[in-house]
């Protein structure tokens, strides 16, 4: 057969195969009728077979650019991205993250560098220390005069002065989510970068922690944070470690090319990132209807420890080495 | 399904059906356009819905819980909407689909939600330093596929969407090309490499002055013109019209069997 015989023929399911692709970019969602997808199959196989056969039946190729082009078309519609799937995410959320995260061992050292150096600068900045300006330099005066306004008064009070509930939730969530988000992010600097965000949080929140213990403001202070930091910091040392997970693959592939490697880490560490994310938003919804409100301080005081039991649970008891998981 | 060779921007594809069709990669100054587009539309779209949902839940005197709202999807909007609509739509956010972007994996399969999150969260290192992008610019200078950090963590690229309009045969309107024909042997047969020179070279030759066409369809007309015992003035340009129109148009003998 000639070919421009063969394209006489051919032309028009090409076109027809287009025309299908572009119906399909346009819907919105609703179901295809068995016809049409039986149709776009077969045109697509054609398709398909008519480019791999070009050179031998001398297309010429402007002819097989657009074949090219058709068959790529086609081939978007065809293989379409994977959805969310909420019940795997759930089982990943529950099963899996705390099995990996017991195991991991930038979550241990991102954990260790956190508490380590909370303490020292919680301690070089209370009253006992060695340093008396130390907290002044570390946070800058004009921030102290902005805590000490903060927690001038009893914190029932000011959730009655004026705003609307809900209205510092939006705020909690997007902003300490954000905070998580940078340590992540950070992380894929070889690691080091999720250490150093590691290392300024701890010695920021220690001197703030460690300086309210100095002044009368104080008992205010922990009365508000007392009940939604397991979470929130919790989530912010997890953050950072799935994101040191990132760097450290590029630093140890345990033999694999480079790029394989942190595409693989990057898969292992988003459900982790998911992990971190929900405690961001159980410690913001906490900070907004718990922290500031007029309950007495041993309801808050019973939060914290429940929040911290959840936690040990998810560790210690979801997270404790299953033999199937353990090669 | 894997990628195999890749010359310029052009990443071949190989199928599940085994087909190997080709992509043009993205660079970054196709990318810029797209997000920008897609700055201004999630922008648009935070102002308005905040400014509805402020508005009516003020009317009711909870003008506190609307500002709380608006933050809220401030910060869905701002580090979701990529991962959103990449998962939505195949791959595209609004902007992309403008520009005729897409992302894929790699291999060339449609990508997952996993990675648009990813990808999309990852492009807080990308912006570094100051939403200026220059690890992103960075990375994709020193990548073939053009990938920025997030691209690479996620195992992914960005692709054009070309539409290409369909191009067939090229007429030979030349009578004297036709004419010549006549005087070629009938059983000279066209062979597969000659042909792909001749489909090469009549699909470009309008684009010639008649001085180019000479000079470049000499090359193989005159030793042509010689085998087949056709004399030396012949024009050479008319002589592989000719030839395009036995081998492609009026050849009796095909290559292959087709059905």
């Amino acid at each position: 057969m000639k070919v421009s015989e063969l394209l006489k023929n051919r032309e028009e399911s090409w076109r027809t195969l287009e025309q299908m692709c572009a119906t399909l970019e346009r819907r919105g969602g609703q179901k295809l009728d068995g016809e049409f997808v039986a149709r776009f199959a077969t045109l697509y196989r054609a398709a398909c077979a008519d480019l791999a056969l070009a050179e031998a039946y001398r297309l010429p190729s402007g002819t097989v650019y657009y074949l090219h082009h058709v068959v790529a078309r086609a081939h978007n519609q065809l293989y379409r991205a994977r959805k969310f799937q909420i019940g795997r995410w759930g089982h990943e959320l529950l099963v899996t993250v705390p099995q990996r995260l017991s195991r991991d061992r930038a979550l241990w050292l991102a954990a260790v560098v956190f508490t380590l150096f909370f303490v020292v600068s919680a301690y070089l900045a209370s009253s006992a220390s060695p340093f008396t300006d130390y907290a002044r330099t570390a946070l800058g005066e004009a921030f102290i005069v902005q805590l000490e306004e903060m927690y001038a008064d009893p914190v029932g009070q000011r959730a009655s002065s004026g705003t609307a509930p809900g209205m510092m939730s939006g705020f909690y969530i997007s902003h300490n989510m954000e905070i998580g988000l940078r340590c992540f992010a950070a992380g894929l600097i070889f690691g080091v970068g999720g250490l150093f965000v590691t290392t300024f949080n701890a010695l920021y929140l220690g001197a703030v922690f460690g300086y309210m213990t100095t002044v009368p403001q104080g008992v205010h202070f922990f009365e508000f944070v007392s009940a939604h930091g397991p979470f929130e910091l919790s989530a912010i040392v997890i953050s950072a470690a799935a994101g040191m997970r990132l760097g450290f693959a590029l630093v140890v592939t345990g033999g694999y090319p480079r790029l394989a490697s942190l595409r693989m880490a990057a898969r292992r560490a988003m459900p982790t990132m998911g992990a971190a994310m929900v405690l961001f938003f159980l410690a913001a919804l906490i900070e907004e209807f718990v922290s500031p409100s007029q309950l007495s301080l041993g309801v808050k005081q019973t939060v914290a420890v429940v929040s911290c039991a959840l936690l040990l649970f998810y560790f210690v008891v979801l997270g404790y080495p299953q033999q199937s998981h353990a090669a | 399904m894997s990628v195999r060779r890749q010359l310029d921007t052009r990443i071949e594809v190989i199928t599940p059906e085994h087909i190997a069709f080709q992509y043009r990669v993205a660079g970054p100054f196709t990318r810029l356009p797209a997000y920008l587009f897609d700055v201004a539309i999630r922008g648009a779209l935070v102002a308005a819905v905040s400014f509805v949902v402020v508005a009516a839940l003020s009317s009711i005197g909870l003008e506190g819980s609307g500002i709380g709202l608006s933050l809220l999807l401030w910060f869905v909007v701002a580090w979701f909407y990529g991962g959103l609509f990449e998962t939505v739509y195949n791959g595209q956010t609004p902007g992309k689909r403008i520009m005729m972007l897409r992302v894929v994996s790699i291999d060339g399969r449609p990508i997952n939600a996993l990675q648009a999150v990813l990808r999309n969260v990852l492009r807080s290192v990308d912006a570094m330093p100051v939403m200026f992008y220059t690890v992103a610019l960075v990375s994709c200078l020193c990548t073939r596929r053009y990938q920025r950090l997030g691209d690479i963590a996620s195992g992914t690229m960005v692709v054009m969407e070309e539409r290409r309009p369909f191009a067939g045969l090229t007429d030979i309107r030349e009578a004297r090309a036709l004419g010549l024909l006549q005087r070629v042997s009938i059983d000279y047969a066209v062979g597969s490499s000659m042909a792909r020179a001749l489909i090469q070279y009549v699909q470009r030759r309008e684009n010639f002055s008649a001085g180019h066409r000479a000079e470049i369809a000499a090359h193989l007309g005159k030793p042509l013109a010689r085998q087949l015992g056709l004399p030396a003035e012949t024009d050479s340009d008319l002589l592989l019209c000719a030839l395009y129109h036995r081998a492609l148009v009026a050849d009796q003998t095909s290559p292959v069997e087709v059905r």
